[in-house]
């Protein structure tokens, strides 16, 4: 692949960041899902400057890297300012999405708090997908506010067919379910792309969690 | 009735007070309201007026003011920024039975928070929709931010008693069970002294939460009859039974006093709001000593 089409975000060991922002990323770290299943959080993430970078960086036709980012006041405060740091399957998501998106045929909304959110963000519970940067909750598709049985539904049906493995949590009020919003995610993905430090295999939290 | 408090004798005399509890009385009569409570605060005399002040009434949107100190009091202690930003998300818990509710768009006033649904919003501006326009949406998402217990902590630091804060509002599973927000117009006068005299954290600070007041957009109740030239920071409140309004009062040229008007009605009865018109209308009378109040 030729210099100009490399991909413009640095990616970085999150096992060498500031304690701060380890603290917040957890890089590598267990966290349990709702049925206790221990699950690896992901090591490797794509440094991004600025907003203007979030907002010029595009993953996708269609989705930008900023609609994957937007986090109120209950994240973790490191990332609440910038540099801030993505899961690098957040690459993988947005092509997800863009398939969704074509079967949808119009625009898809991420809500706030629905791409990333560390594993800090304080409405996580358990270990959640969207700390893997593989999960999204869209509101809105096209003039279409998914708030009710119907658009969920339907919507779910479509991305379960446009994204082979996809998971989508059912309509519903209880505990795992939704009824504001669709969610679609990949799983627990770890992404480590090429260009990722190249010691990573040596790291004994990785190895262990393999 | 109650006999008239006088708490300072140089301010304004008995005579004076007395007819405005006659006057207060016959209101109450000829608007047919089941009960109107007042508390006045002078700052210009320390004297105040009340009426029925430490009667409990159902909050309605005057809990407001109390979820803005709220929200204040964790600005203060660095868990909020001003600008910070919150998800918009129509979904909330009763406090009857945690089962989620939503806040119907159109019960409410505001419709810009609704709109951003799905985005955020920063802080400062959903403040100032919870109590210019009195956006539910806007009230739910902060309470939800800063929690019920940080807004009755900070009450109770302040010393402020007569405001029981329960719940969000639009609760309906909450209201059929009895679980509801209250106040007393002694409640709400103390909750806006504090404010008005830079006691509420800080004097900055302070002064933020009276400027969110005054840009009250609501003015059927407390101002609606004062010369143009007075300013009101205030907030109002109606449900079906109950109409308020509490605010502190500029008259040009005089410090400044604490109103709060509370009102209970019969579902059908109308006249809500030219009745606490017509209270702060005869206390501002009484507290500028137009010859008007000396005639009445």
């Amino acid at each position: 692949m030729g210099e100009a089409h490399r991909f413009p975000l640095r990616i970085v060991d999150g096992l060498r960041l500031e304690k701060p922002m380890r603290d917040a990323l957890l890089p590598g770290r267990v966290l349990y899902d709702d049925g206790g299943q221990p699950r690896t959080l992901p090591r490797y993430f794509y440094e991004i400057p600025s907003w203007e970078h979030a907002l010029n960086v595009q993953l996708s036709t269609n989705f930008a890297l900023w609609e994957f980012i937007q986090t109120d006041v209950r994240e973790a405060a490191p990332l609440r300012t910038f540099p801030r740091y993505v899961p690098c399957a957040v690459t993988l998501l947005a092509l997800a999405l863009e398939r969704f998106r074509a079967g949808a045929g119009t625009f898809v909304h991420i809500a706030a708090n629905g791409g990333y959110r560390s594993p800090r963000h304080a409405i996580n519970t358990n270990a959640t997908t969207h700390s893997w940067g593989s999960a999204v909750n869209i509101y809105r598709i096209g003039d279409v506010f998914l708030d009710d049985r119907q658009a969920i539904d339907r919507y779910a049906a479509l991305a379960r067919q446009t994204i082979p493995g996809g998971f989508t949590r059912e309509y519903g009020s209880a505990r795992g379910a939704t009824d504001d919003h669709l969610h679609i995610d990949l799983g627990y993905v770890l992404s480590v792309p090429h260009d990722a430090p190249a010691d990573h295999l040596g790291f004994g939290s990785e190895r262990r969690a393999s | 009735m109650p006999a008239p408090t006088l708490q300072r004798h140089d301010t304004p005399a008995p005579t004076k007070l007395d007819a405005l509890h006659h006057r207060l009385d016959a209101l109450e009569r000829s608007a047919g309201a089941r009960n109107i409570a007042v508390a006045v605060y002078d700052t210009a005399t320390h004297g105040s007026f009340r009426r029925h002040a430490d009667r409990w009434f159902h909050a309605a949107s005057t809990i407001k003011v109390a979820i803005l100190l709220g929200v204040y009091a964790s600005i203060h202690h660095g868990w909020l920024l001003p600008r910070s930003r919150l998800h918009v998300r129509n979904r909330f818990f009763s406090a009857a039975d945690g089962e989620p509710f939503r806040v119907a768009a159109d019960r409410d006033a505001n419709a810009e928070v609704h709109a951003a649904t799905g985005k955020m919003m920063r802080v400062s501006e959903l403040a100032l929709h919870m109590i210019a326009t009195s956006s539910n949406l806007a009230t739910n998402l902060l309470l939800d931010l800063v929690g019920l217990e940080t807004v009755q902590r900070s009450l109770d630091e302040l010393g402020i008693d007569g405001i029981d804060v329960r719940r969000g509002v639009e609760d309906e599973r909450a209201f059929e069970h009895g679980i509801n927000n209250r106040v007393t117009a002694d409640g709400l006068v103390q909750l806006l002294r504090t404010i008005a005299e830079g006691r509420a954290f800080s004097d900055e600070l302070s002064q933020e939460m009276l400027a969110i007041l005054h840009a009250q957009e609501f003015k059927n109740g407390i101002p609606a009859r004062l010369p143009r030239a007075v300013r009101v920071a205030h907030k109002t409140g109606e449900i079906s039974t109950v109409a308020h309004d509490a605010g502190v009062v500029y008259p040009p040229g005089r410090a400044p006093y604490v109103i709060a008007i509370l009102t209970e009605w019969a579902p059908e009865a109308a006249g809500r709001s030219a009745t606490i018109a017509e209270v702060s209308h005869a206390v501002y009378e009484l507290l500028t000593g137009t010859e008007e109040l000396v005639d009445g």
